[in-house]
């Protein structure tokens, strides 16, 4: 039972989150001008944090260098060469797959 | 994706266009109507469907890695099908299942969950304008189908399709398969159980998914410093508990990049270089 109540309240929590900026800012022109800004370069600001949090750490300690740096660059290089998603996640998952096969972790 | 090229010369910034209201498209809605779905909303859907398809790949795998942990973690497989229905967000499912296999107090699950997804405030805060002339009912849809990887998609494209039936069409097309795979891999993980070997690493899946959205469109000077200061603030504040380092890391970032970009905007108005030209507030072509 416990887990249907975890599991219904994490949902309505998170659909209000998502729905809070879009239903309480409707009007453009209310929002402060530095922070209209700032929120221009959320996607960049969010996938870079993501990325570092999984990249360096492992459940909140560093994580040892190895294969996800390795193939990191390699995806980030096919990204800035090809300019693709496409390529980018192809590259990236066969690096790492042939790093772990060969031991690294 | 060349017939769209004709809307992005069109060079619309995101500021007057969602305010202006443009009447749905013209060209033949009703004849040749697919479920009732005209043929040009096809159009702008598949569109959407293509800009994210090679991250539907991982959101598949990741949901099947969900899916493994609930069957190995001997929850009830039908709540954890529904989690991934009722919450849709990956990294706050995986954290709330951690923390009912620790036995966890409930509101605990739940405050984790909820925290680690508060990052989506701030991605409905940039997409209000993006979707403020869609009508309430799409707005509720799409937020329920709200993911970074469909919000950092749709404030990128956002430019390319300045109609906002057009816009809303691509950005459901987007949203809706991805969340759809998602589910599915939940699904196939919970009745197939950990196939794929611990030692694969599949959460690698992850930075990978987000490399593929963030680098391939990395071009300006502030975006770079953005990434920077989000890199050295998560990891910096990593002794934070319930994934607030990543939050913290986006607000000091977004604020940071901006920062950034007044800077050197200001910097080439005083040397009278074209880019000042461009002004303040509105988004550089």
């Amino acid at each position: 039972m416990t887990i249907w109540l975890i599991i219904i309240a994490a949902g309505l929590g998170t659909y209000l989150i998502r729905l809070s900026g879009i239903l309480l800012l409707r009007d453009e022109e209310r929002i402060p001008v530095p922070v209209r800004r700032a929120l221009r370069h959320v996607g960049p600001a969010a996938m870079g944090a993501i990325i570092a949090s999984a990249l360096f750490l492992d459940h909140g300690q560093w994580r040892a260098l190895g294969a996800w740096h390795l193939a990191a660059l390699v995806a980030i290089g096919v990204a800035l060469w090809r300019r693709s998603q496409g390529w980018s996640m192809l590259a990236g998952g066969l690096a790492f797959a042939v790093l772990i096969a060969a031991g690294l972790s | 994706m060349e017939s769209f090229g004709a809307r992005a010369r069109a060079g619309c910034t995101l500021a007057p266009c969602h305010t202006r209201r443009v009447s749905p498209t013209p060209a033949q809605p009703r004849s040749r109507a697919v479920l009732g779905i005209g043929r040009q909303q096809w159009t702008d859907a598949w569109a959407g469907c293509k800009a994210i398809s090679p991250l539907m790949v991982g959101s598949a795998m990741f949901g099947l890695a969900f899916g493994a942990l609930v069957n190995v973690a001997g929850i009830n497989p039908w709540a954890g099908a529904s989690a991934s229905v009722i919450v849709v967000a990956g990294a706050s499912q995986f954290a709330m299942v951690e923390a009912i296999r620790a036995n966890a107090p409930a509101i605990i699950a739940i405050l984790t969950a909820v925290l680690i997804n508060a990052r989506f405030a701030l991605y409905s805060a940039a997409l209000a304008p993006v979707w403020a002339a869609f009508p309430l009912r799409w707005k509720l849809l799409l937020g329920y189908l709200m993911t970074d990887q469909a919000a950092v998609t749709q404030l990128q494209w956002a430019d390319r399709y300045p109609d906002p039936v057009a816009r809303r069409w691509f950005a459901l097309g987007g949203a809706f398969p991805f969340v759809a795979v998602w589910v599915v891999g939940t699904v196939v993980g919970i009745v197939l159980g950990p196939v794929i070997p611990e030692a694969w690493q599949i959460d690698f899946i992850v930075p990978l998914m987000f490399i593929a959205v963030l680098v391939p469109g990395l071009k300006k000077p502030a975006e770079l410093v953005t990434v920077g200061v989000a890199t050295v603030v998560v990891v910096a504040a990593r002794a934070l508990p319930f994934g607030l380092n990543v939050l913290l890391a986006i607000v000091v970032a977004m604020s940071a990049g901006s920062a950034f970009e007044s800077w050197s905007d200001a910097r080439a108005g005083r040397r009278g270089t074209p880019a000042a030209a461009s002004g303040g507030d509105e988004v550089s072509p």
